[in-house]
């Protein structure tokens, strides 16, 4: 029988600290529909099902149902590494969306993560962007800070900005305003082989504490094993790379700048820091000096770390929400003894909080993506049609479609998304979810600032590789970024 | 001139679309990648917001350091791809051209590599190559030649030769089939005559074959060498020009820079270096089909 890890003290939710007070202690928390100071695994059982809510008379006080008009809207879909459940909670929302606003001409367009960026980037130079888009967490700055976005605020489209997580509504404000609205915030989680970890000498049922003990564990796993300990990712333009080495860098201590504060200003950077180079030094160690780690971690993401996984060649990762689904899926689509195989590792799978650092510190990327409205001068036609964007985003980040969008895969944006009877629904069939849920305290977002896409997607990566393929050492690859890093903020 | 045009108003009018669309698809992309290339385009500003720098981007791009590797790069790459691939195509091309039980089998078969599409190839090559489960690397293990799989594309010293031999596999049945098409222009005449004046089969291939493909072989190399220098599909799906940009090449570079970081102008003045180069291998190349033509002409 598979069983929840957690630490009691965690479950008790006493140790919280700094990260947390930046996540919650905000000036916009004035009245939050739950109690994030009370969040555990207990109290987010305690509020779900509690409440019915109205969707569709909700978004019909911000556009009337019969209203008539035209929208085309880009959101970051489903990807390859995404569980079918997902698939068809996107199918049902649009499905519901099209039956609730019949008047609407909906023309959607889904993209990956790794291509939105780039391809949203283009059609702004041409000014041939969609009305609204649904943009990864780290995005919306950049183009919040260029212009190129309303102001758009959670009042807007029928909600109050004390619905969202603190940390979800600082992602989208640029220069005091606010430029969009959440619609799913997650943070990760550690899942591990229970087997494996028993097959290597280790205690089955406890999760690496700390990073050093996830080097230690690594190690001992590729050593007695032969196989991969911990399932590194270092992929250049990847979203998984910086989601995977963030929690590592904030809780040795490191970071770009002072992120990870309470209230980072993010003037200094501190990549070059004696704690960010030690984060570095962990991965170094673990992938160059004991070689347990994927090989294939440089040109490899996390889907790629999937199959490995569910193959029993992984011991140890970093984990998505919807992860254990993932898994799920593989093992359907494997036959013969690879089913069994599968079905095996996923009997031995656990969940734990991310480990610390040595001085306890813990972190995670508190990520999630939020919906924007393009000013007209950037949309194709030069027309924006507002009352249908805000029907589309009233229903995407409605307590009902946050939650039911973000099923398998990540948290409500909204936070009364906790409270619906599909969260309950969820606690009983999602494995898990309260390990994840427990993270959320510890979830650190992205510096917000236009720069964050370039330093999270190729900066840190690279630093990655330039130090685990030789090119520097590890002091040099830190420096490097740092300079990178200043250069950029720089204007350079 | 203008009488002249007006005489022939009909036959201007004919190709007035094609020319409009050509200036518009063109020639447009063009001028302006040229003007951009002049201009700071800061990553935190748009794109309207550019000052003017004169040669600073070219200057910048000059004295990188990442320049000069990328440059290497794409020297090895597209030299190592274009001569490879044409000897291998010119060799197979040679030994398709006798005839034997199953050439046209044979000949279907070597020509899938370059019918495959480029990102479908990449991705079963990623896993063929993969550094932890590859095909290659469980072959070698299982056989027990080697005690853990080969790195391919995770290490900066076997990245760029790796790619270069995935990248030959898909071109070299175009520089096949383009000297097989060569191969059926030498005259069997001459080739019975050589024999039978007692030249053996290296001076049969050297002093008869080989200068009737001459042309054929510079239009081969030159359309393999651009189509390398432009080379994007392979280097970006399989390593993104990774690990530590050991695999990539101006073409990836420059998208990098353009859509990853938003360096525009720096981004165009690559572009316009990377024109200029393509343009002077052109230029070689219309030389060399206009030599065909003369020649054919004369004969």
């Amino acid at each position: 029988m598979t069983r929840i890890m957690l630490g009691s003290a965690v479950l008790r939710g006493t140790v919280v600290g700094v990260l947390a007070a930046s996540l919650m202690s905000t000036s916009a928390l004035g009245a939050p529909p739950v109690d994030l100071s009370k969040w555990s695994p207990e109290y987010v059982r305690s509020i779900a099902g509690t409440q019915d809510f109205d969707t569709a008379g909700d978004c019909a006080k911000v556009t009337p149902l019969d209203y008539k008009g035209r929208l085309t809207f880009w959101y970051q879909g489903v990807f390859e590494g995404d569980p079918d459940l997902l698939r068809q909670y996107y199918k049902d929302f649009f499905e519901t969306f099209r039956k609730t606003y019949p008047n609407i001409q909906l023309e959607e367009q889904a993209l990956t993560y790794n291509d939105l960026l780039d391809k949203f980037r283009t059609a702004l130079l041409g000014n041939a962007a969609p009305m609204a888009v649904r943009l990864q967490i780290l995005g919306g700055t950049e183009f919040a800070s260029k212009g190129y976005l309303q102001p758009l605020k959670p009042e807007d489209v029928g909600y109050s900005t004390e619905d969202f997580w603190p940390g979800a509504m600082k992602a989208v404000t640029w220069d005091g305003v606010t430029y969009g609205v959440p619609t799913n915030n997650e943070t990760m989680a550690f899942i591990w082989n229970a087997d494996i970890f028993k097959r290597a000498g280790l205690d089955p049922d406890k999760a690496p504490a700390t990073w050093d003990d996830v080097v230690k564990y690594s190690k001992q796993i590729h050593d007695k094993l032969g196989i991969a300990g911990y399932g590194l990712v270092a992929r250049k333009n990847a979203g998984n790379t910086p989601y995977r080495f963030m929690p590592q860098l904030w809780a040795y201590g490191g970071g770009v700048f002072d992120e990870a504060t309470a209230n980072p200003t993010y003037k200094e950077v501190e990549l070059d820091s004696p704690q960010s180079k030690a984060a570095l030094q962990a991965s170094y160690d673990m992938y160059v000096r004991d070689k347990s780690v994927p090989v294939s971690a440089l040109t490899n993401q996390q889907a790629d770390n999937q199959p490995l996984f569910v193959a029993g060649q992984l011991g140890m990762m970093i984990s998505h929400p919807s992860d254990y689904n993932v898994m799920l899926d593989l093992q359907a689509k494997a036959t013969g003894t690879d089913k069994d195989k599968a079905q095996t590792v996923i009997d031995n799978m656990r969940y734990g909080l991310v480990p610390t650092g040595p001085d306890g510190k813990r972190a995670v990327v508190f990520g999630g993506s939020n919906i924007h409205i393009l000013k007209p001068e950037y949309v194709e036609g030069g027309k924006v049609d507002e009352p249908a964007a805000k029907a589309m985003i009233c229903m995407w980040a409605s307590p009902e479609w946050s939650l039911k969008m973000a099923y398998a895969g990540s948290n409500p944006g909204n936070l009364n998304g906790f409270k619906t009877k599909w969260m309950k629904e969820r606690l009983d069939h999602i494995k898990f979810l309260d390990v994840t849920t427990s993270m959320l305290p510890y979830g650190i977002p992205f510096p917000a600032l236009p720069e964050s896409p370039e330093i999270m997607n190729i900066i840190i990566p690279d630093m990655l590789q330039n130090a685990l393929t030789g090119a520097m050492t590890v002091d040099q690859a830190a420096d490097d970024a740092a300079k990178k890093v200043k250069d950029l903020m720089g204007g350079l | 001139m203008l009488r002249n045009i007006w005489a022939h108003r009909a036959d201007y009018a004919y190709v007035l679309p094609a020319i409009a669309v050509m200036l518009i698809v063109i020639a447009y992309p063009i001028y302006y990648t040229v003007e951009l290339s002049f201009y700071k385009t800061p990553p935190g500003l748009q794109l309207r917001d550019k000052t003017f720098i004169g040669f600073d981007n070219y200057t910048t791009i000059l004295t990188s350091e990442v320049f000069w590797k990328v440059t290497w790069n794409t020297l090895i790459w597209t030299f190592g791809s274009t001569f490879i691939s044409f000897v291998l195509g010119f060799a197979t091309a040679l030994a398709l051209h006798r005839d034997f039980v199953g050439r046209g089998v044979l000949r279907a078969i070597l020509i899938i590599p370059w019918v495959i599409s480029a990102v479908a190839a990449s991705y079963i090559w990623k896993w063929i190559y993969h550094s932890d489960f590859g095909i290659i690397g469980a072959v070698l293990v299982g056989l027990g030649l080697a005690d853990r799989p080969p790195n391919f594309i995770d290490n900066v010293s076997t990245v760029l030769p790796s790619l270069i031999v995935v990248n030959i596999w898909r071109e070299f049945p175009f520089a096949m089939i383009m000297m097989m098409a060569g191969l059926q222009t030498v005259p069997d005449q001459l080739l019975r005559a050589a024999k039978v004046d007692g030249a053996n089969a290296w001076q049969r291939f050297w002093h008869v074959t080989f200068p009737h493909l001459r042309n054929v072989s510079v239009v081969t190399i030159l359309l393999l060498a651009v189509a390398n220098f432009n080379s994007f599909i392979i280097p970006w799906i399989m390593t993104g020009g990774g690990p530590s940009n050991a695999s990539h090449i101006w073409i990836t570079h420059i998208y990098e820079l353009a859509f990853g970081r938003q360096r525009w102008g720096v981004a165009s003045a690559y572009s316009v270096l990377l024109f200029l180069i393509l343009m002077a291998l052109g230029y070689f190349y219309v030389r060399a089909l206009s030599g065909n033509e003369r020649k054919e002409g004369r004969a």
